[in-house]
């Protein structure tokens, strides 16, 4: 009974959180264009809907009615499989996400985490690798000079910032003591790391949107150089899969963002739910804001930032914050 | 020689511009500006509702168009289809019973047109004109083949004076030989007299 | 050999050679206007200027005038020469009118390009140009003075080389103009080159004026098919419909040149009455139906009468690969054919022709135009081949002299000898001057000076003989292979060209097995041996000289099956008509008089002009995939699917069809070894064996007495050679039917000059006008084989007419 319980309540809660991120996800587009619009004095869209607000359901529409194109020299199966990849390694990392304190419904505790991992930063880290698959997959699969070197490049950009990514985060699992994500916000039911940790949060925050392609790192995609990069090929749906896995990355961001260096769910007055969603909706504010100002990198430019300032930046914080721990006070 | 012009390329920093300050100052600054245009009103207008009135040599739907004095300017000599990028024009050249050469029929595909504008360009007679009207647009792309009744407009266009059969030298009904522009009377090819 | 330097390159040419030809052979094109290739150098225009920097020669000169000379060094981009250059383009375009957008020249004028070439691109002059009045020079050339640079290219050719002077030139200064003295009809049949040979655009092709441009057309190499001489033209269409015609250089044949015949006789191919539909009995049908239907007719027909019941016809005009089908057909399958001519007669004159044309005889027209004395025997290049004449005007314009024993009323554009021979007399006179030149001559006495033109002929670095094979029998034309041979056995060079009847009659010659006609065919309809006809591209209608005797002969056949392209009162009533394709859409090969295998490419795809399908003020506005009206095969095609059981859809085995007959159609023929200028076949694997033996005193053919008159069907210029004969264009410049006689003989029968005679022949008359020719034979009268005229009660093209057969008009 128990179990059968549980699994209920953990369908709910998984549907419940799928439901909201898709949704996000997809407002989080018409937020961007529109915000974008606005930085550049544009009006961004305004026809569908007021305030273009039914614009999402009108890309969503015609994302679905396009024509599914495969080009007749791709590897089929891989390139039916590489949006897949990104989209679901997403929204899986959403499952160790804590939105909030426990709660109780019918005198149970139910916990506001569809699964609390113990080494749930770890999972994510898995997650977001894999996600990189999707990118260097679809980029080989679709048969196309672009494609391709999108692809590589995409690949050899995740492997050059996860690394300054994992190192950001040593110093906050040494001062939460735990990888659990539920235990890293309850760390910082005080003091949220940014005040402690500000290189590490600078360097995680920059590592990460280096992971999710985005303005100033979006080289697996310059459109100036690669046609779209990796997804030049696609169209219709596998395009929305990319497009969608871009945008829940960007919830990612915000959500691991909280929950590592902005206190999570923390926070006075309003519900700790309603808290983490601000938290995120202000990353995710901030990162179209880099991208309505900052040109794209170089690409060498790229990796001597990730090569010879981050990794060097996180490793020399690590050594500072386990100084502190082992003869400082904290 | 390479490496002269790369030191004109490159101009050596200042040492305040190239120092970590001054590079989170142009951040800053790149963030203000951005940020301050949130502020500002967008300057885009919405197309159906504003209407902006195009350039004249703005190019967009092509028209054939009369000489001064009302007749067809188009004498079809076939300039405008050869020079044609996706050859969209074609056309019948004829001669009419008072002399001039006219287009017995003229098409323009503005299904296939790229409003490239050399037609108007390398035509002789200034008969083919783009105007600014962009607003040509069918359902039925077949409906977008125009014929000369369809492209033939009154008036001159943007050239409201020139009048090809004044200059051409051949003979019409309006003009016979040396009664065009800077001609002589014709040669007395029976008189040897200087 | 001379060796000069030109453009840093070395070349040797040989003497005489001009400085501008030595550059063209090594690939630098000197600007020239005046200069051409057939008119040679007159330094006229000045823009063939380069620099002479070292040798002989210095300084800037025309490179047409100065002779090559060994070690000439020449620069044709020294800044010197090359600002020359510039300045004789910009003074040349000073008058230049201002009309380039409504002139047929523009797009393919070599004043356009040089100015182009030169920089000149905007005029400077400012003041008054002059002007010229324009004259109408007939239906054929457009005139327009005003541009005119004056290159004297025109009245070069025109009075220099084929040797009219009706067009020349006029005036002083800058003032000079070429035309005639007054407006009028061009009198010379060579004056649509003027046309070509103009630098600019004083002279248009008038049927094609304001059609369109070069650059639009579709230009492919192709052949003339109306005379036996096979020139070289390219022929130019647009939107299906042929529109021009054009010398296409050919040094060993036509030169640079055309005649008008060749010029404008295309208007068959896009003809509104040309039939586009394949038919049974009348009913329009699918191609495919129409040939299984014949198919199966001619299966009948052999199964209850045998093979030799189906008779094959074609005519000359056929490719070599329709013929070569077709005599695979008859070997195969024992059908009677295929005959390939009218008369017996005239499939013996040809047969005979081919069969006396030894390789070590045979000259091409351009050697004819070295020879340095020509004798032609029973031809009249004017009318029969018109670029004949050009090419003896060429003998006798480099100091040879021509001879012509003809009995009707030669005109040559030229000085030459006429021998006004009854036909019947010919044969004695080429005898007699056979004999002479073997030195064991007893010379005739006749009225003609057999022993001086004998002397005359042993005499020259070069003699040829030319015979028609129109108006001869085989008997004349065995004589003049005979008159050749005695000259080469005195010469070692002697040239013989025979003037065959038909585009590809050498080839239709070599098709006969047997000697059969259309003559014999009939015979056998009439005896009830052959029930079914297969007519390839044959107008029976209009050539067969009895058209009577034909329609009730028809009216016996089982079936007829007609393959033609031009229209005739015969497509609809044969029991299938089958559409087939012209010169330009088919291509083919055909073999000229002189046994040179040349091919065409066909021009364009065939179907309705755009005037048939979408009216007059636009082409159709229903797209659709396949041309209205292009359901013709190429004759050899449609053959191939009648005589092969799978050939009717399948190409390749049609294909294949045609590989096996073109290798077995004869050993001298291979087609598989094409070149750009045609190649004489093997004229040593012709059998000479045929020829009739020409020893012995020649009978005495009693055609010349005072009570009858010898009546000659004979070919004019325009008019009577059937496919040029349907040009709206020629039809304007064409002279009307007359009956030619000599004045001694319209007295003689009562006739009165300039007025029409009756000729009856079985209940049914020809009326014609007479007109008298005092240059003519006596006792023989002379009739085209006009369009307009229904000769065709003769039964012969060359008859004997009694007295009480010519009525004057009335009595």
């Amino acid at each position: 009974m128990d179990t059968l319980l549980g699994l209920i309540v953990l369908l709910i809660k998984i549907a419940v959180m799928l439901g909201g991120l898709l949704l996000a996800a997809s407002y989080l587009v018409w937020l961007e264009r529109k915000l974008l619009a606005r930085l550049q004095i544009r009006l961004g869209p305004n026809r569908a809907g007021i305030f273009g607000l039914l614009q999402p359901i009108a890309d969503a529409i015609k994302l679905l009615t396009k024509e599914d194109i495969v080009p007749s020299a791709a590897d089929g199966f891989i390139f039916r499989l590489a949006p897949a990849v990104v989209a679901v390694t997403a929204l899986l990392m959403f499952a160790v996400v804590p939105l909030g304190p426990d709660i109780r419904v019918f005198g149970r505790a139910v916990p506001m985490v569809i699964t609390d991992l113990n080494v749930g930063l770890l999972f994510v880290f898995a997650l977001s690798s894999l996600g990189v698959y999707g990118v260097a997959l679809g980029g080989w699969a679709s048969n196309s000079k672009f494609a391709l070197l999108g692809g590589i490049r995409g690949a050899a950009q995740m492997i050059s910032y996860e690394l300054a990514l994992g190192l950001s985060l040593v110093p906050v699992v040494m001062l939460a003591g735990s990888f659990s994500l539920t235990t890293i916000v309850d760390a910082q039911a005080g003091i949220p790391f940014i005040v402690l940790q500000p290189v590490s949060f600078a360097i995680f925050v920059i590592s990460a949107m280096a992971e999710s392609k985005r303005i100033p790192f979006d080289l697996p995609e310059a459109e100036n150089e690669l046609g779209a990069g990796f997804h030049t090929e696609y169209s219709g749906m596998r395009f929305g899969l990319f497009f969608l896995g871009e945008y829940v990355h960007i919830q990612v961001l915000g959500a691991l963002t909280a929950v590592f260096f902005l206190g999570g769910w923390h926070g006075p007055l309003l519900p700790p739910v309603v808290w983490l969603m601000l938290k995120i909706f202000i990353v995710a504010v901030i990162m179209i804001w880099i991208r309505g100002t900052l040109p794209r990198l170089r690409y060498d430019q790229l990796m001597a930032l990730g090569w010879k300032v981050l990794i060097p930046a996180s490793l020399i914080n690590i050594v500072v914050t386990g100084a502190f721990i082992q003869f400082g006070t904290i | 020689m390479s490496e002269d012009k790369l030191k004109t390329d490159e101009k050596p920093l200042k040492p305040t511009e190239s120092s970590g300050w001054s590079a989170l100052k142009a951040l800053a600054e790149g963030f203000a500006t951005t940020a301050k245009h949130l502020a500002r009103k967008p300057i885009t207008e919405s197309y159906p509702e504003v209407k902006r009135q195009l350039p004249e040599r703005s190019r967009a739907r092509i028209v054939l168009t009369h000489d001064p004095d009302g007749r067809e300017r188009c004498v079809a000599c076939y300039l405008c289809s050869a020079v044609c990028p996706v050859s969209c024009i074609s056309m019948q050249s004829a001669e009419q019973p008072n002399g001039r050469r006219y287009a017995r029929w003229f098409r323009i595909n503005f299904g296939r047109c790229i409003y490239c504008g050399l037609c108007e360009e390398a035509c002789p007679t200034s008969a083919i004109q783009l105007t600014p009207d962009f607003e040509n647009i069918q359902r039925d792309i077949l409906t977008l083949v125009f014929e000369k009744k369809d492209l033939l407009v009154e008036g001159c266009g943007k050239d409201p004076s020139y009048n090809y059969y004044e200059h051409a030298g051949v003979t019409t009904d309006q003009r016979g030989k040396g009664e065009h522009a800077s001609e002589t009377p014709p040669v007395n090819v029976k008189s040897n007299l200087p | 050999m001379p060796k000069l330097t030109i453009d840093n390159r070395e070349i040797q040419v040989p003497t005489g050679t001009k400085v501008i030809e030595a550059a063209e052979r090594l690939g630098i094109m000197i600007p020239r206007f005046c200069f051409h290739p057939a008119l040679g150098s007159v330094g006229a225009c000045r823009v063939c200027a380069v620099a002479f920097t070292e040798g002989p020669v210095k300084g800037i000169q025309m490179s047409c005038m100065i002779d090559v000379q060994d070690g000439m060094v020449v620069s044709t981009t020294d800044a010197e020469a090359v600002d020359f250059r510039r300045h004789v383009i910009e003074w040349l375009m000073l008058h230049h009118p201002h009309d380039c957008p409504v002139c047929d020249e523009g797009g393919h004028c070599l004043l356009q390009d040089l100015t182009v070439a030169g920089n000149h691109g905007i005029r400077r002059y400012r003041g008054l140009k002059r002007t010229h009045n324009n004259q109408d020079l007939g239906p054929l050339v457009q005139h327009e003075m005003n541009r005119c640079i004056q290159c004297y290219r025109c009245s070069r050719f025109y009075q220099e080389f084929t040797g009219y002077r009706d067009l020349g030139v006029m005036g002083i200064g800058s003032r000079v103009y070429f035309g005639r003295s007054v407006s009028g009809v061009l009198e010379s049949p060579f004056s649509g080159n003027l046309t070509d040979i103009c630098p600019t655009g004083v002279y248009t092709d008038k049927p094609s004026r304001y059609f369109g441009r070069r650059w639009d057309y579709q230009r492919h190499p192709s052949l003339c098919l109306h005379c036996s001489l096979g020139c070289n033209l390219t022929a130019s269409a647009r939107y299906r419909r042929v529109v021009r015609h054009e010398a296409r250089p050919n040094l060993e044949v036509n030169g640079h040149f055309l005649c008008d015949r060749g010029r404008y006789g295309y208007a068959y191919a896009s003809a509104a009455d040309r039939p586009r539909q394949a038919m049974a009995a009348g009913t329009p049908g699918t191609i495919a139906d129409i040939l299984t239907g014949a198919q199966e007719a001619i299966q009948r027909t052999v199964e209850q009468y045998g093979p030799g019941s189906v008779a094959v016809a074609t005519s000359s005009r056929s490719s070599l690969e329709t013929l070569a089908l077709l005599k695979q057909a008859c070997e195969q399958h024992g059908w009677t054919g295929p005959a390939t001519t009218q008369t017996d007669r005239q499939a013996l004159n040809q047969r005979t022709a081919v069969n006396c044309l030894r390789p070590e005889l045979a000259v091409s027209l351009a050697a004819d135009t070295e020879a340095h004395d020509v004798l032609v025997i029973g031809a009249d290049p004017l009318n029969e081949a018109p670029m004949l004449a050009l090419s003896l005007r060429q003998v006798q314009r480099s100091g040879g002299h021509v001879t012509v024993i003809d009995p009707r009323g030669v005109r040559l554009p030229f000085d030459f000898d006429h021998w006004a021979v009854h036909p019947s007399a010919m044969g004695a006179i080429v005898q007699a001057l056979i004999q002479e030149i073997a030195g064991d001559g007893t010379a005739a006495s006749t009225e003609f000076d057999v022993t001086r033109l004998a002397r005359q002929l042993n005499a020259s670095p070069r003699p040829s003989v030319i015979c028609g094979t129109d108006i001869l029998t085989s008997r004349e034309i065995a004589l003049a292979g005979d008159l050749a041979q005695a000259l080469c056995r005195t010469h070692r060079v002697a040239g013989l060209f025979y003037v065959l009847t038909g585009a590809n009659a050498f080839a239709a010659a070599l098709t006969q097995s047997e000697r059969v006609s259309m003559e014999t065919v009939l015979d056998r309809i009439e005896n009830g041996s052959v029930r079914l006809l297969v007519a390839v591209e044959q107008d029976l209608w209009r050539e067969f000289p009895d058209r009577k005797r034909l329609q009730k002969a028809l009216k016996r056949l089982d079936h007829l099956v007609l393959l033609d392209y031009v229209n005739s009162p015969l497509n609809h009533e044969v029991s299938y008509f089958i559409p087939t394709q012209p010169i330009y859409e088919s291509g083919g090969h055909w073999i000229n008089q002189e046994g040179r295998l040349q091919g065409a490419s066909a021009v364009m795809a065939g179907g309705d002009t755009i005037e048939v399908t979408g009216g007059l003020d636009h082409p159709p506005r229903v797209f659709e995939s396949h041309i209205p009206g292009s359901e013709q095969l190429a004759a050899w095609r449609a053959l191939a699917a009648l005589t092969e059981d799978h050939a009717k859809t399948v190409k390749a085995i049609q294909e294949e069809t045609l590989r096996s007959a073109l290798a077995d159609f004869h050993p001298a023929v291979d087609t598989t070894s094409a070149q750009p200028t045609g190649q004489r076949i093997d004229l040593n694997a012709v059998s000479h064996a045929g020829v009739e033996s020409t020893e012995g005193p020649v009978p005495v053919v009693n055609e010349a007495s005072s009570d009858t008159v010898l009546l000659l069907l004979v070919d004019w210029t325009f008019g009577t050679e059937t496919l040029s004969a349907m040009s709206p264009t020629l039809e304007k410049v064409e002279a009307s039917p007359v009956a030619h006689m000599h004045p001694d003989t319209i007295a003689s029968f009562g006739l009165a000059e300039g007025k029409p005679v009756t000729i009856s022949v079985d209940a049914r008359q020809l009326t014609v006008p007479v007109q008298a020719d005092p240059r003519m034979a006596p006792g023989v009268m002379v009739i085209p084989r006009h369009h307009l005229l229904e000769w065709q009660i003769f039964g012969e093209t060359r008859v004997i007419v009694k007295r009480s057969q010519l009525n004057a008009d009335g009595v």
